[in-house]
């Protein structure tokens, strides 16, 4: 099929050509064509099919508010749904296919449910498939999700990239068109720094669709030289193909930009980009969008808008039909009119519902006075239409205008309320705008060209005057102001067939009659009742009309009736861009411990802890599963010694003459009499009293601590300690710095710890336990002068060091380790040891300090101190907090010792029922302990201290399990804690 | 005398990367050293900084480059950086030393990696990582500021007209590479 809608001119080159397919159908285009624009060029006027009745639909609008002509593109992984004709530019090789059809889009399966209208108007769903009840999620749900719905995904993997950025400017200007071209330049020329976004990928907005005069040259003219200008400007960024989306915050706005999505391919580049768009000031100069009037059987393949019709005539060269008739209620239908006929397009008449004088000469077309269109003929595509007085005009194309609405969207992103004007009939900008931005032009209900000019200069030269900047004389081009008188008429009442107000959720004049009918009187109502303004298009050409006539049925005005609220985005933003390079293992950061490459190469499985990568066990040949490793490691560190690493726990760098007092006042127990070369156990609590964190703090030197923290809590302890330092007591002289990546840190346990570090530590420094005993620290060197940490500290229980060592040394570290270890069969063990060893001693972890907990509940009551000003013992010390029969940690083991305990399980005295009202704690830790040969656990239970020995139940809803525990002390080994003083 | 050695390996030692005349190298043996104002005694602290490194403690969110070459980045009203070349791990006190006790040092060597970013395209690379407005105009030479890249908290410095010295936790140092190194393939 050739172009035979291809008429004269336009923004084309016709000296290339593009072929494309639809629906399997080769077509030929040019570049500068969108989909739609190459589609009416060859004269396929059926693109697609409605939403709820299968109605054969086709091509409405010119731009990014199209209702009906979506379109899956391009095919495999790659495969779009809703893809809006309109916007989409044409490239060679471009495939698309209509969607919403269940058989080709001409002879639809489903288009049975438009007969079965009469049934299906708004509410239907709510009202017919309530009972019976069962019914919903098996049978009705299933065959609603099958039949509605536009287009498919894929079902691939996405394999477009996508990014993210961030941009900042003086001034923002949203919209090219002649306001927004008009503020850049103004503002440009000034020396601002202005970003210019469009969404389209030709600026220039509606100059390059009209014949208007800017300056003595044409309007598409005048905006080339403009751009010209403005790309000359090194302070001026112009962003075609970018749709600032959305309003947020701080003069931040959301902005995609669509990259390679007029390309064949992407070539690995990102598809699209979303920009957060940092401004000082803003224009929003979005323009207008064209509302249509509602008459009986207005959907159909033929029916659009005028200004549309004459943009794809002035702009792509291209007739939507031969025989183009105009229904209008304003003077700008009319240019419609005059520039098809200009091109040689026949236009037969031109109705306006108006009693009113020609608006301009249109050769060749009878004016229709006071008249309006009542029915349509065409079912695939428009033969005939019916007006008022019954005559019957045969066009294939009708052209609609019921006036221009003001593109406020933006202007409502931070819940501001539009405002009704009369004399153009449309909502405009309130009063109540995002701080910093202004509104020019149509958008702001300047409706015609001079005026959209002078705007654009004159809320450029407010707002970068505001900033500093010397406004810029006056010297607009000349344009003139063209007729645009405009009266409210929203839909024809002699029509009786069904008049579509939203094409694209298929809701009628009809619809929402009744919706008002059964009650629902808010807009908000009518528009979830009907789904009127839903989905891709969000109804910006179907709100207003609707609007009106649910202002009719309630016999208020519109402003009365009010608007419902826009929110971002503008236009659909594709999940791919909102995730940008947020995915598979890029999702988020991943932190390496220093010896995980040592870990890798000897078979260390990792787990991720926060953002951190562990070695959680590692695995030897013959070993069947995980517990066999972890057995292995925890009886080979109780036997002999074991190394971990421990560098994720968060270490923090305190100094000052008050850092002394300063970790008195975070710790809940004593810090001030530390002494020089000793550590110490800390518990932080919050302000409320429930414990925080808890840790070992070292006093290197008298105004110098080392502080640990847990892995989850690093950064929250930090920030704390930072918040206590400059707000709480900002009069300290105290000073924190995190070292946490600074320093490889290794546990190393066991009774022949010591032997090994003997090995390692540089022999000046002397490790005999009188010398170094538990608890104490010291700067040491090691393997011949690197610079180390010593801390003898002990999570296991065991005789145990933690050796820290620049974190570059870390993976030689662990090497060396191992390698001075062998004669002791040293074993490295990963966080599952830890975490059995640390059950076995009966330490608290994570589930223990679970932000539930206090330090009475965890047995460490005694170490808060009363006698000094710390954060949260005073709010500890409560009732409720201190009773004597709160929750105790205690340990646990299983009276039949083969079964396994399991983490979660409540406790039930012997007898009682298990219900909440009997419950006696909670099981918080649970492990298979290898050195007892069963399983231990540790958790908290009423009174636990004072019940050693008794025998309650653990009962696990969840699992569906109970057995017979017994209550015992939680250090498991070692009580009296020999092995880590040894 | 132990008869083992360490040999140090930092997370993104040799990084050499140039992708559309613009380079990412990771700066060998860069040594990092916070130094803290005591309290109430920040002006003696002040002078013993520019009797130490000959040029006055910058602002906060600027750096200053003394002499010997050492870059001093203030990043709050009582911190600042040492950022030099110094390949042996006893940075801190070197500076220590050289402050005379005036002020509070801690070694920041392996808690930070570096890389260096430089050439035509490294400001419109950063535009898709960094929060920063780093215009000419609004980021100046020798201008600091700490900031979030892809999550990670990077202190960033303007070196030169087209050239960033971005430094980040060394934990994470395989994410910092591959968010810059994928900013640098996408905008070439």
């Amino acid at each position: 099929m050739s172009q035979i809608n291809r008429i004269s001119g336009g923004q084309i080159d016709r000296a290339a050509e593009f072929k494309f397919t639809f629906n399997g159908k080769e077509m030929r285009g040019h570049p500068g064509d969108t989909l739609a624009s190459a589609l009416l060029a060859n004269a396929q006027r059926l693109v697609g099919r409605s939403f709820k009745y299968h109605r054969p639909r086709g091509i409405f609008t010119a731009g990014s508010e199209e209702p009906n002509a979506l379109v899956e593109l391009r095919s495999g992984a790659h495969q779009e749904p809703n893809t809006r004709a309109t916007v989409t530019e044409l490239y060679d090789g471009l495939q698309a296919n209509s969607q919403n059809h269940r058989g080709s889009l001409d002879y639809d399966l489903m288009a049975v449910t438009d007969f079965m209208s009469p049934f299906l108007s708004a509410g239907f769903y709510y009202k017919t498939f309530m009972w019976p009840r069962a019914f919903w999620e098996k049978l009705y749900e299933p065959i609603i999700r099958k039949s509605a719905g536009l287009g498919r995904l894929s079902m691939q993997e996405d394999p477009d990239i996508y990014d993210k950025g961030y941009l900042h400017c003086d001034l923002l200007v949203i919209g090219a068109g002649p306001t927004g071209l008009m503020a850049a330049l103004t503002a440009g020329r000034a020396g601002a720094r202005v970003i210019l976004a469009d969404e389209d990928f030709t600026l220039g907005g509606r100059l390059n669709s009209e014949t208007l005069e800017v300056g003595g040259m044409t309007g598409a003219d005048w905006a080339k030289e403009a751009l010209v200008e403005l790309a000359a400007m090194d302070n001026v960024r112009l962003m075609a193909r970018t749709t600032v989306y959305g309003a947020y915050d701080h003069g931040v706005y959301g902005a995609l930009e669509r990259c390679t999505d007029h390309l064949a391919t992407s070539g690995g580049k990102p598809r699209q980009i979303l920009w957060r768009v940092t401004s000082k000031r803003a224009v929003l100069a979005a323009g207008a969008t064209e509302r249509p009037i509602a008459f009986g059987n207005n959907d159909r393949p033929g029916v659009m808008l005028a200004g549309s019709v004459r943009s794809y005539a002035n702009r792509y060269g291209v007739t939507p039909g031969q025989q183009v008739a105009v229904f209008t209620n304003n003077d700008d239908g009319w240019r419609t009119a005059a520039d098809l006929v200009a091109k040689g397009v026949h236009v037969p008449a031109i109705i306006d519902v108006r009693d009113a004088a020609a608006v301009c000469d249109v050769p060749g077309a009878r004016h229709i006075r006071n008249a309006g269109v009542v029915d349509t003929v065409g079912r695939k595509g428009l033969k005939s239409v019916t007006l008022t007085d019954g005559q019957v005009i045969p066009v294939d194309c009708l052209a609609v205008s019921g006036g221009w609405n003001p593109n406020v969207h933006l202007t409502c992103h931070q819940r501001g309320r539009p405002t009704w004007r009369d004399d153009i009939s449309a909502f405009v900008p309130g009063h109540d705008l995002p701080p910093g931005m202004a509104v020019a032009g149509a958008a702001n209900g300047a409706m015609t060209l001079a005026a959209a000019l002078a705007e654009g200069q004159s809320a450029a030269n407010a707002q970068i005057e505001a900033l500093g900047y010397k406004p810029g004389k006056a010297d607009l081009p000349r344009a003139e102001d063209e007729p645009r008188e405009c009266v409210p008429y929203w839909h024809v009442r002699e029509s009786t067939k069904r008049g579509w107000l939203d094409l694209q959720n298929d809701v009628t004049v009809k619809d929402v009659k009744q919706s008002h009918r059964e009650g629902f009187r808010s807009v908000e109502h009518l528009k979830r009742y009907t789904t009127l303004g839903m989905a891709t298009d969000q109804g910006k050409t179907a709100n207003i009309p609707a609007l009106a006539i649910m202002a009719e049925c309630t016999g208020k005005t519109i402003p009365e009736t009010g608007t419902t609220i826009f929110r971002p985005p503008y236009t659909p933003v594709p999940i791919g861009a909102l995730g940008g390079r947020s995915r598979g293992r890029d999702f988020r950061p991943y932190r390496l411990t220093p010896s995980h490459n040592w870990a890798k190469e000897n078979g260390a499985t990792f787990v991720e802890v926060g953002n951190w990568l562990r070695a959680q066990w590692f695995a030897r040949p013959g070993e069947k599963g995980w517990r066999d490793s972890v057995d292995r490691e925890v009886l080979a560190t109780r036997k002999s010694v074991g190394i971990c690493d421990v560098t994720t726990l968060g270490k923090i760098d305190v100094q000052g003459k008050d850092a002394a007092a300063f970790l008195n006042r975070v710790y809940a127990n004593g810090f001030a009499k530390l002494a020089v070369g000793r550590v110490r156990y800390g518990l932080m609590l919050r302000e409320d009293g429930i414990a925080y964190d808890d840790g070992t703090t070292a006093r290197m030197s008298e105004n110098h601590f080392v502080m640990t923290t847990t892995t989850a809590n690093a950064v929250l302890v930090f920030r704390r300690l930072e918040f206590a330092r400059q707000c709480l007591w900002p009069d300290m002289d105290v000073h924190l710095i995190s070292t946490t990546d600074g320093w490889a840190q290794f546990a190393v346990a066991g009774p022949n710890a010591r032997n090994l570090l003997r090995k390692v530590v540089d022999e000046a420094h002397d490790l005999s336990n009188e010398a170094f005993p538990f608890m104490a620290c010291g700067e040491v060197t090691v393997c011949n002068g690197t610079p180390a940490r010593l801390f003898r500290i002990s999570f296991s229980g065991e005789l145990a060091y933690e050796v820290a060592v620049p974190a570059r040394y870390g993976n030689a570290m662990m090497d060396v380790l191992m390698q001075a270890g062998q004669e002791f069969d040293a074993t490295p063990y990963g966080t599952e040891a830890l975490g059995v060893m640390r059950i076995e001693k009966g330490h608290a972890a994570g589930n223990e300090l679970n932000g539930q907990t206090t330090a009475h509940n965890l047995g460490m009551g005694r170490m808060v101190s009363q006698t000094k000003e710390c954060i949260g013992n005073v709010l500890s010390q409560r009732p409720e907090m201190v009773r004597e029969d709160a929750v105790k940690l205690v340990g646990f083991r299983p009276v039949d010792r083969d079964r396994g305990l399991i983490a979660g399980s409540h406790f039930i005295t012997k007898g009682d029922v298990a219900n909440m009202d009997n419950d006696q704690g909670w099981m918080s830790s649970v492990a298979y302990s290898p050195s007892l040969e069963h399983s231990v656990g540790l958790g908290f239970i009423k009174n636990g201290d004072t019940r050693m020995g008794e025998i309650v139940r653990a009962v696990s809803p969840v699992h569906g399990t109970e057995m017979e525990v017994e209550i015992v002390s939680a250090h498991f080994i070692d009580p009296e804690g020999e092995r880590l003083r040894a | 005398m132990p008869e083992y050695s360490l040999t140090p390996a930092a997370p993104l030692a040799g990084t050499d990367i140039t992708i559309a005349q613009t380079r990412l190298l990771a700066p060998a043996d860069l040594a990092v050293v916070s130094v803290a104002l005591p309290l109430g005694a920040e002006k003696a602290a002040e002078k013993a900084i520019k009797t130490a490194f000959g040029v006055a403690l910058p602002e906060v969110g600027k750096s200053s480059l003394a002499k010997d070459g050492a870059r001093i980045v203030r990043l709050g009203s009582d911190s600042a950086f040492v950022i030099f070349t110094h390949p042996t791990p006893d940075a801190e006190r070197v500076v220590a030393a050289r402050l005379k006790g005036a002020a509070y040092t801690t070694d920041q060597t392996d808690v930070w990696v570096a890389l260096d970013l430089s050439g035509q395209n490294a400001r419109r690379a950063l535009e898709r990582i960094c929060p920063i407005d780093l215009h000419p105009d609004a980021f100046a030479l020798g201008d600091s500021a700490r900031t979030m890249m892809e999550h990670l908290g990077t202190l960033i410095i303007r070196t030169g007209d087209d050239a960033y010295r971005l430094m980040s936790g060394s934990s994470s140092a395989g994410s910092f590479l591959h968010a810059i190194e994928t900013s640098l393939s996408n905008i070439a």
